[in-house]
């Protein structure tokens, strides 16, 4: 409370104050052709409220917030009247704290306290050392990132930057929800009951350190990462008389080594990025991820393509929810096409390797006068049941968005 | 001495030195087919020719507000440049390769918002012309080796009574590939300034038209606000 009392007062200290705003409204509607075992829906509507204000009240401090207010139709929005700012239950909340962070800065020194978003990495579809990111993945393929809570210390100084982050409050991934088609269950476990007896969140804090350079043609960053993965891997155990399944979800402690480089080369820029992923957790593998990919654009069109591999240094075959490894063994590309300064066509794709699974999207999107956004699109997905993506096979959809900005 | 084309440029950029800069402009961007949009960015510079560093960042529409790019120029060779994407929380460097496409929807190339530095240049003087009634030198500018340019070389008219860049053509081999018009001199703090520029992109037909508002120079900046951190915030 002193803390708080402190800045506000040094805020109001300062004349020169500036503040800015901005945000949206947008409705999103996702239709389903078929129908998925644990999910009759075809219809996913939801709408979005989000209000991003921030203050300067001198020219070393900076206050920013997102807040956001939203509804849907699938119950992935929590009806509580609730307002949240710990991002940590297994719905959507209907009132949340999207991010709030008071950020100083002096010379090359900037720190950020507070709710806020942190994006390590350079590579566009997976990025393996980007740890303080986690994500809510209620429907996997259409993800967003969830803030952490914690601060940040950064230190740039001629091309040099020296980046340290501490969270002492571990912030999950969302994770699909049970009774909806994202957690695909397979047929032969009809007739099993699923019991949800919650999350285990480690308690201790979580640290990172990156140093990267970004002076000269080309940059690069080495990452350390000591603390939890922020996706879940699943204790269970079965219940004979009522072939109950009882499941906890649990976050596996990390350590992470890694880095990330961004190469021009005469024709492309080669991004790429790499981590091995060690833990104490018995449960969990070890394993190295990574990405290689080239880049260009030509007129009107952005080309990214790329190649995202994994190879196991230890296999200890876990049950867990990981879009960061079922991406992994795959050809991953990206392409957008701006028609005209209003119009632009992207399109999304990743097959993975072995041909057992493939995701594909297309976006039309239209902007209209200076608030008005639409967008029209399609995500195929096809694949084998085994596959990280083919088990998301009756999940294709077409998604119709409106958005007003402000 | 004004019959040297590098002196030309020298006095050009000697004229319009100054320590900080800042503007609100407001681009009209007009397609081919007529469709306009309008987009509206607050920019700020520290330093002057050769090592200036300076940061765009989008105002308006608010669909693109925050959307910012940091650019550090250098005397020896082409700037660096990244844009930050405040949807996404990452900054992108903006590769050389890719300094020719448009920014932002605007018909201006990454290129043509780097400074085009007097060392970076070898210069001829074609002549003298005439334009919208002034008398002007007519340069033609080919990049060095040390400079990556997506143009082969460019004619420059300049303006022989105050020392102002009237135009610019941008080639790429006989090909006309950008124009950028200066209009609307007004004297800033001893500095003329062009407060309304025009670009016509030859090959796309379009054109994005300029004004500058809140223009003022000298003003007090500090370096830390031109860094990839600075470029977080969203002030």
């Amino acid at each position: 409370m002193r803390i708080a009392a402190w800045l506000i007062f040094v805020a109001c200290a300062h004349a020169q104050a500036t503040f800015t705003h901005r945000g949206f409204f947008e409705t999103r509607t996702t239709l389903y052709p078929q129908t998925a075992v644990n999910d009759s829906g075809r219809a996913v509507s939801e709408g979005l409220l989000r209000w991003e204000p921030a203050w300067q009240p001198s020219s070393n401090w900076v206050f920013a917030a997102s807040l956001d207010a939203r509804t849907d139709t699938h119950r992935q929005v929590e009806r509580e009247a609730r307002f949240d700012w710990q991002d940590r239950r297994l719905q959507r909340p209907a009132f949340s704290l999207r991010r709030a962070s008071v950020a100083y800065h002096r010379g090359g020194l900037h720190v950020e306290f507070g709710k806020q978003f942190i994006r390590w990495g350079k590579a566009d579809i997976l990025n393996p050392v980007d740890r303080f990111a986690p994500r809510d993945f209620l429907a996997v393929v259409d993800n967003d990132f969830l803030a952490v809570m914690g601060a940040r210390v950064t230190y740039e100084r001629g091309g040099n930057t020296v980046d340290f982050v501490a969270t002492p409050r571990f912030t999950p991934s969302r994770v699909p929800l049970l009774n909806q088609r994202w957690a695909p269950l397979p047929e032969e476990a009809a007739q099993l009951r699923f019991v949800d007896m919650g999350s285990r969140l480690p308690g201790r804090a979580q640290f990172g350190l990156r140093f990267s350079r970004n002076a000269g043609p080309y940059e690069y960053s080495v990452v350390f990462f000591d603390g939890f993965h922020y996706l879940p891997l699943f204790e269970g155990k079965l219940s004979l008389p009522g072939f109950d399944v009882e499941f906890t979800r649990v976050y596996p402690g990390l350590r992470l080594y890694g880095g990330d480089a961004a190469v021009p080369l005469p024709w492309f820029t080669l991004k790429t990025e790499a981590a091995w992923f060690t833990s104490r957790t018995k449960t969990a593998d070890e394993y190295v991820l990574y990405v290689i990919q080239l880049e260009r654009t030509v007129g009107e069109w952005i080309f990214v393509g790329g190649y995202s591999g994994e190879a196991v240094t230890t296999r200890r075959n876990p049950v867990g929810f990981a879009p960061d490894r079922g991406l992994a063994d795959a050809f991953l590309g990206r392409a957008s096409y701006t028609l005209s300064p209003t119009r632009t066509i992207a399109f999304e794709a990743a097959v993975r390797q072995s041909g057992d699974g493939t995701w594909l999207k297309t976006e039309y999107t239209h902007t209209f006068g200076r608030n008005w956004r639409s967008v029209a699109g399609f995500t195929l997905i096809r694949g084998v049941p085994a596959d990280f993506l083919g088990q998301y096979r009756r999940n294709s959809h077409a998604l119709l968005a409106i958005r007003y900005s402000f | 001495m004004a019959q040297d084309p590098r002196q030309i440029i020298e006095e050009v950029q000697r004229r319009n030195r100054s320590q900080s800069q800042r503007y609100e402009g407001t681009l009209t961007v007009t397609s081919a087919k007529s469709r306009v949009a309008e987009k509206r960015w607050r920019f700020e510079r520290i330093g002057s020719f050769g090592d200036s560093k300076s940061v765009l960042r989008f105002i308006d529409p608010p669909e693109v507000k925050g959307v910012a790019l940091l650019i550090h120029n250098h005397k020896d060779r082409s700037s660096d440049q990244w844009m930050w994407t405040p949807e996404l929380q990452r900054d992108r460097r903006i590769a050389l390769q890719d300094r020719s496409t448009r920014f932002f929807g605007t018909d201006f190339s990454f290129e043509d918002l780097e400074e085009r530095d007097v060392d970076q240049f070898d210069f001829k003087l074609l002549g003298e012309e005439k334009l919208e009634g002034e008398d002007c030198w007519k340069l033609e500018s080919r990049p060095r080796q040390t400079k990556t340019s997506q143009y082969t070389h460019s004619y420059v008219w300049v303006r022989k009574d105050l020392f102002l860049f009237m135009m610019v053509e941008g080639y790429k081999g006989g090909e006309l590939m950008r124009r950028i018009a200066y209009r609307d001199y007004q004297n800033v703090k001893g500095l003329w300034t062009a407060k309304t520029m025009e670009v016509f992109d030859n090959k796309r037909n379009s054109r994005t038209t300029m004004k500058l508002e809140k223009l003022d120079y000298n003003l007090p900046m500090k370096d830390g606000d031109f860094t990839l951190q600075a470029l977080r915030r969203p002030l």
